[in-house]
């Protein structure tokens, strides 16, 4: 083979590495991008019965049910500032933002000033990475974004903020993000075999932010997060 | 005229409740636990302090107790970052204000608690974001 057959042939190996990766096509990414409200006026606001409901209520198993007897809400570690992660976290009635870039997108969260970064180089995770958010990677498809999380750290009260239940090392969290019209919809399935039997889902939208709003700081204040539970009856002593 | 003088009338007053109505709705955590729904408190008092932060904003309240003594009550409210969408910002009450609230008492006993509030001036108008 001669030279310039061989750097040609490199040069068509190469493009057809590079090329799937970098010619998205511009139907399937969906525009995401901007500041999107998460409050009352988009969906209901979260509580015990939302956004699991009767109808998606996860269906525990028996270390989950034993977790949740002896579950003290004053150990929560919200009450010291420590920030929520998916599931929980992508419903609390704040404002968010998404910014796409062409090897990432980003999803800042109002709610204790959090980053979620979904790389789109298909990165493996690796037991060096777990860590409060877990590692987020996604790719386009068909008109939407795929996000899978995974290598989350033990969380006491890992799945919301209502119900005591925890979620471990093997929770996975896949979402799916898409326009429909105006809203940004979304699907996520959480799963965690340590606790739920089997996966559980919900769906949920935002609303387009107020024009020009910029992201508040949260600053969680750890002395006023943990006063209010004074005012709990101790289970135990 | 007259009956855009009234609507107009009608909805002023009911922006008024609804900002002088319960502002605790930030979904940090459920009041049940903490406050005791099926009971209700009423505390006439002097503002002590206001703190306007996230993930509560707190609201201290000195009001005289049944025994004449000095009752230090505590109010619990909703994040900065919400309450600043309905208007409210650190000065909307200030040191030395006098304020009327109803609302749920903690469970804790000894405590001095109280959530879900509806916040008025002591003659009942309500509390304007802008006040």
């Amino acid at each position: 083979m001669t030279k310039p057959t061989m750097i040609i042939c490199i040069a068509l190996l190469t493009m057809a590495v590079v090329a799937p990766i970098d010619a998205q096509d511009s139907e399937s990414v969906p525009e995401l991008s901007g500041v999107w409200d998460g409050g009352p006026r988009a969906r209901p606001v979260n509580g015990p019965d939302m956004p699991w409901t009767s109808e998606n209520f996860p269906v525990l198993n028996e270390r989950a049910l034993a977790f949740q007897k002896v579950f003290d809400e004053a150990i929560s570690p919200k009450y010291d500032c420590v920030p929520s992660t998916p599931p929980a976290l992508v419903y609390d009635p704040y404002m968010m933002e998404v910014v796409q870039w062409p090897d990432r997108v980003l999803f800042r969260y109002e709610k204790d000033d959090q980053l979620r970064t979904v790389w789109l180089d298909s990165r493996e995770p690796t037991p060096m990475d777990y860590s409060l958010q877990g590692v987020s990677v996604g790719h386009y498809e068909e008109g939407a974004l795929h996000v899978t999380t995974s290598h989350y750290t033990f969380d006491v009260t890992g799945f919301d903020d209502y119900n005591g239940i925890p979620s471990s090392q093997m929770k996975k969290v896949t979402e799916r993000y898409w326009r429909e019209g105006n809203q940004l919809k979304m699907r996520l399935t959480v799963e965690d075999e340590m606790f739920l039997r089997e996966p559980a889902s919900f769906t949920t939208q935002w609303d387009p932010g107020p024009e020009g709003y910029k992201l508040q700081a949260y600053g969680c204040d750890p002395e006023i997060a943990r006063h209010p539970v004074r005012f709990l009856v101790p289970k135990y002593k | 005229m007259k009956v855009w003088l009234w609507v107009a009338a009608v909805a002023t007053a009911v922006a008024a409740i609804i900002i002088a109505v319960d502002v605790s709705v930030d979904a940090h955590h459920a009041s049940a636990p903490f406050y005791d729904n099926t009971k209700s408190a009423e505390v006439n008092g002097e503002v002590t302090r206001f703190l306007f932060r996230n993930p509560h904003s707190f609201l201290f309240v000195d009001a005289e107790g049944e025994n004449g003594e000095t009752v230090a009550w505590e109010i619990e409210m909703g994040t900065a970052i919400m309450m600043s969408r309905r208007g409210w910002s650190p000065d909307t009450i200030k040191v030395g204000d006098r304020i009327k609230a109803v609302g749920q008492p903690s469970r804790a006993p000894g405590t001095y608690g109280m959530c879900c509030a509806e916040l008025t001036h002591p003659d009942g108008s309500p509390i304007r974001a802008a006040d």
